[in-house]
């Protein structure tokens, strides 16, 4: 008799780590499939940072806009200005001091900076499993993957990156960084649109 | 005569209040700056926000994208930094000294309502710009 409880036990949590990694796997084709259906997005966002030493949140706000396959453009409005263009191999950076471009192929800490931007905006970076190893949890009203970084750079400053989903969509409604030190910082996404057209202007790098 | 003193007093005010913005002087008190940190080789751009507490002043520096590359505190009686902790790239021990150095230098000048330091030897220059206060979500 113990035996086949023992068996059945065995049975049922074979069962249950399968209908898991089956989950996880949907999620992610699901993520993929709504990432090569993204032809545009654009969105509000509000980002918090929490700084662990002073107690202290820092609250900016600003503007996304993302082309499939190679164009983002991160623009905080408020209370600074800072506008982060990429265009394919190159990247504007404008502050209120300067416009700087760069050729993400001749400099290495930027073509890294866009590529986590680009995979985290749009989600893809759930397939990434040199970078980051991943786990997919879900709870009622969304699907969140947490991703613990891989490459020793980037351990260096992130102990996990948090992205929660719109199960609905497949969409990233909010990315969580936190760093090292315990600062985090929480980027929410708002009146997401998608596959508008876009002003070509919008990632002009020059 | 008396229009003399008066823009004497007005400019005086002035200068008062600019220095008082500057800097977290009072306890619980807490400033937040657009940082601009220019090397010969590059820059650093982004935040910076000074909280005093118990009359030591804490500060943390980051990026735009909210990555921090610096936490530190200052006395302002000691005229001392202390570096808790430097982003990777930058955690270098000549890097460290340099910092604290400049640090001293510039928590000065903003105590002074300077909101700007130049290191001649190192060809480095600090432009910290008050930031107006919060904004709602």
């Amino acid at each position: 008799m113990k035996k086949y409880s023992l068996l059945l036990w065995t049975f049922i949590c074979v069962l249950s780590v399968s209908a898991q990694t089956l989950n996880d796997a949907q999620i992610r084709q699901r993520v993929n499939q709504a990432a090569a259906a993204m032809k545009t997005l654009q969105c509000d966002f509000v980002q918090i940072k929490h700084l662990k030493m002073l107690n202290e949140e820092m609250l900016a706000q600003g503007k996304m806009y993302y082309q499939q396959s190679n164009k983002l453009r991160w623009e905080y409005t408020n209370p600074y200005t800072y506008t982060f263009v990429l265009n394919g191999d190159k990247v504007l950076l404008k502050n209120q001091q300067r416009n700087d471009v760069i050729d993400v192929n001749q400099n290495k800490i930027f073509r890294e900076i866009a590529r986590i931007m680009m995979s985290s905006v749009v989600g893809n970076s759930l397939l990434d499993n040199k970078t980051f190893k991943t786990t997919i949890t879900i709870n009622n009203s969304e699907w969140i993957a947490t991703q613990i970084p891989q490459r020793k750079d980037m351990r260096q400053i992130f102990q996990r990156i948090v992205l929660h989903f719109n199960p609905q969509c497949a969409v990233v409604s909010c990315v969580e960084m936190i760093e090292k030190n315990g600062d985090k910082t929480v980027i929410n996404l708002k009146n997401i649109r998608t596959n508008e057209t876009l002003n070509a202007s919008i990632f002009a790098v020059h | 005569m008396l229009r003399y003193l008066l823009c004497i007093d007005l400019l005086f005010c002035f200068i008062t209040a600019s220095a008082q913005l500057s800097f977290p002087t009072n306890e619980g008190e807490r400033k937040r700056y657009s940082a601009y940190i220019e090397m010969s080789r590059g820059y650093i751009s982004g935040v910076c926000i000074l909280v005093n507490e118990k009359s030591i002043i804490k500060g943390s520096l980051f990026n735009e994208f909210g990555i921090t590359a610096l936490d530190f505190s200052y006395d302002p009686c000691r005229k001392k930094i202390h570096l808790y902790s430097v982003i990777a790239m930058m955690d270098k021990w000549y890097i460290r000294r340099v910092l604290k150095k400049d640090l001293v230098q510039l928590m000065s000048c903003l105590q002074h309502g300077k909101y700007g330091y130049r290191n001649e030897r190192q060809q480095i220059t600090y432009q910290f710009t008050p930031i107006a206060d919060e904004v709602t979500q």
